[in-house]
Formats: C-alpha cells, structure tokens, sequence
C-alpha cells in the first residue's frame, strides 16, 4: 500500500469530520436559548436527525471515518516508529516546528478518549437504549435535552468535557492545515488562507464546544 | 576558544556505539564547524587515537555531503545552512556540543558520524532523471522555459540532497527530497513524457525504503540548507494523484 494511500484516507476523513463538528456545534447553540424553547428545539432536532433516511446513511459515514481516521493513524504511526528505531539523544523539535505537528497521535488519543466516553453518555443511552431510560417531552419527542442538561449539571463532567476541548482545537488546527496538502492542494496562496481559517476553525470549535457546558451548568 | 564536544563514536555498522567527550582547547570562532573537527582530529592523531570520520567535500555549502546533528538540530543551530557553513561562534565558550549521525532507519551509521544515504540514490534511481536526448547546453535554449516556471524548478533543483530532511523529520520521511526532484523534472519540457511514471515509481521506491510518513510538521523546511518549501510535498501529492487518475 502507497504512503499516499494511508495519510489519505486520515486527511479525508478528518475533513469530512471537521465539517461534522460545525453541524454538531450548531446544534449544540439551540442549549443557549431560555430552557422552554431550548428543550422543544433541541428534541424535535434530535427526533428529526434521527428519522431521517438520508441522515441515517450520514451517521454510519460517520462512524466508519472515525473508525478508518483512527485505524490508518495507527496505521502510519507503526510505519513512522519503524522509520525511527533510535532517537536523538538531543532534539530540540521545538525550534523548528510546533508541539501539536509533533504530537498529533498522543493528542489524538485524548480525543478517541473523549468520544468514548461522550457516545457512552449520549449515544448509547439515546439509539441503543443502554442504561437509565429516557423519557419523552411535552410533544412526546425523546427529551435529549434532559440528558444533556443533566450531564451538564454535573462540575465533574462539564469539567472533563471542556479541558478535553483543548487537544481537539490543538487537533483540529494542525489536521485542517495539512489535510489540503495531503490531498495535494499546493496553490502558495490558498494554503496560507488555509492557515489562517484554521487557526479561526479551531479556537471556534474548541472554545464554542468548551463554554456551552459552562454555560449551560450557570443556566 | 575552548569547547567539549559530545561526540558519537561507532566503529562500524554493527557495532553499539556511544558517546565520547572530547575537550577541545585552541580553536578560532572564526574556524568552520567542520575544520574544528578537523583540529580534534590533529589532536587525536597526535595521541594515537582513532580519528572521527565524518562526511564532507566541498566546504562551500553547495555538495551536500556533510550534515550532522548538532545540539538537537540537523546541520547546527541556524535554519536553511548546511554543516560546513556554520561556525564556532555560534557557540558559546566552554560549553558542551553534542554531535550525534544522522537518526533514520534508512540512513544506516557506517562509521561515527558517518551514514549510508543510498536510499536516496536509489530513488533517483526509479525516474530522476530524463532518457531523451536534449542536446549539449548549447542547445538548451532551442526549448523555451518561461521565466516563471524556471524560478520555481531552479528553486527545487537546489536541493543537494544532504539528507537534513529525513534526519529532522521525526517520521524519517523522505517526502520532502522526493518531491524536490521530482517537481524539479515534472515541471519542465523535458520532464514531461515520462512525468506520471516518474512520480509513481520514485514514490514507489520511496516507500519500498525505510523512510516514514510525512505528517506536515514543517521541520524539514527549517532545517533544509536550500530552504525548499514544504508545499513541494503537496504538489507531489497532486502529481501522484493525477498520474493515478491519468496515466
């Protein structure tokens, strides 16, 4: 199998999950509005996302890129750590490139951490009905919002939840920027635009995911 | 100036090796990095002992033979210089320089500092080069290149192939060297008829190596003597995905 091959299929789908993350995050802002309109809002969302056909065939391109993004990292960190049997005695990386590049699969796995334990929360108890069950709203929608708002109502969780925001901006940042180059976009220009939407994606994404907890925990 | 070098010291591929210090006394800030090397070597012969082998031809920056790691960087503490071109007053009195080969799988240590960086040869080996005939260079100009286009390719055939890419890398990739020759050929006339064999074949050979991923770090960039840019790996990626899809 090519080198190009692995480091594609990581850079496609980590773009087709950076687009993932706005939806998510979207969503996430209907838990902004006063608690009435919020959980109405929020439930009927969900309802929709979930019986919707179309949306269906979305989430298992979901599932399957996170799975494939984590196989084939695995993939090319096996290769890369084959590539370097002994390391430098002395090396100071940090003076010619940034931490996150250097660091991307043990920042990853705080991510992979994370997505564990919030499909735990979250997915299991809504789609496969595991654990404590959930009950309906006024308009008879499964009350999604009543499981999040709980979880959010805990310091221990909300805590987690938003310190784990900070390897997925670091992620984010250096995944988005060289993804394009993965795929071959070389155009001198564009990759410096690139750059700079990527810094702006991923204090977006970490910060907007990290403080609606808070915000919700203080509602 | 006064100094301890840290040094690396392995006789021959299958041995361990280790490191060895070497206090060296007498050396002018103005010497070459290479030529205080050169001085302990003096030294070490006087006393009998082995001297330390390490790469190196035309001391003027340009052969791309010499190339070591000096104090956790490829070729020394300064960006885009290559080993020969940096000197002893980048350091400071009486302190320790710690000398270590080349560290990549597929630059194997032969001797001290020394390595074996055939692998690159064998990647010009699969494509970099034409097979039409192109004339003297007289005959250069009778192919017209815009100037443009020759900027960009002069910029990556300055690559001398020094190896400060891979030994940077933390994945060992080659991907920054392989690019250069190729884009350098592609880019051209008379690269073009065999453009999408020669990517697919160098990337071949390069994965047949031993070298790793390229993960974007950008430290190869930094370290290069001849600065050539990152996005060279892009847009050999963007060759090879056009050759896929076209040849």
């Amino acid at each position: 199998m090519d080198l190009f091959f692995r480091k594609g299929v990581i850079a496609s789908t980590g773009l087709f999950l950076c687009l993932f993350l706005i939806v998510h995050l979207s969503a996430n802002c209907i838990l902004l509005l006063p608690e009435d309109i919020s959980r109405e809002l929020y439930n009927s969302y969900s309802t929709t996302l979930r019986e919707n056909l179309l949306i269906k065939l979305v989430a298992y391109i979901l599932y399957l890129s996170i799975i494939l993004h984590v196989v084939y990292a695995l993939l090319v960190t096996i290769r890369n750590r084959k590539s370097t049997p002994i390391k430098y005695a002395v090396n100071h990386s940090n003076e010619n490139s940034s931490w996150t590049s250097q660091n991307m699969g043990f920042i990853g796995f705080f991510i992979l951490l994370f997505i564990v334990i919030h499909l735990a929360n979250f997915w299991a108890r809504i789609k496969l009905g595991m654990g404590e069950e959930v009950g309906t709203d006024a308009l008879g929608n499964l009350d999604v919002y009543e499981v999040t708002s709980s979880l959010f109502h805990n310091i221990y969780y909300v805590s987690f939840y938003s310190l784990l925001m900070i390897p997925l901006g670091l992620h984010l940042h250096h995944g988005l920027k060289s993804a394009f180059k993965t795929l071959g976009f070389y155009h001198k220009k564009g990759l410096q635009a690139i750059a700079k939407i990527a810094v702006v994606y991923a204090l977006i994404m970490s910060i907007g995911f990290g403080i609606i907890p808070f915000i919700v925990y203080f509602k | 100036m006064k100094v301890r070098f840290k040094i690396w010291r392995q006789d021959s591929p299958i041995d361990k090796g280790s490191f060895k210090v070497y206090e060296v006394d007498g050396l002018n800030p103005d010497m070459s990095f290479l030529e205080a090397l050169d001085h302990l070597n003096e030294k070490l012969v006087l006393r009998n002992e082995k001297v330390i082998a390490f790469d190196h031809d035309c001391r003027e920056g340009i052969c791309g033979q010499c190339g070591v790691f000096i104090n956790g960087r490829a070729h020394g503490p300064h960006e885009n210089t290559t080993t020969c071109q940096l000197h002893m007053r980048s350091f400071e009195e009486g302190k320790v320089i710690v000398v270590e080969p080349w560290r990549a799988k597929a630059f194997p240590v032969i001797k001290d500092l020394i390595v074996d960086r055939s692998a690159f040869d064998r990647i010009i080996e699969h494509g970099g080069y034409i097979s039409a005939k192109t004339g003297t260079a007289s005959e250069a100009n009778a192919i017209p290149v815009g100037k443009d286009i020759a900027e960009r390719v002069m910029d990556v055939a300055a690559c001398i192939g020094c190896g400060a890419c891979v030994a940077t890398c933390k994945n060992s990739s080659a991907a920054l060297f392989t690019s250069a020759k190729i884009n350098h050929l592609n880019s051209l006339p008379q690269g073009k008829p065999e453009e999408h064999q020669r990517v697919l074949d160098m990337t071949a050979q390069m994965a047949k190596e031993d070298f790793g991923h390229c993960t974007f770090t950008g430290a190869c960039e930094v370290e290069c003597p001849e600065g050539i840019s990152i996005n060279n790996i892009a847009e050999m990626n963007a060759r090879f995905l056009k050759a896929k899809l076209f040849r």
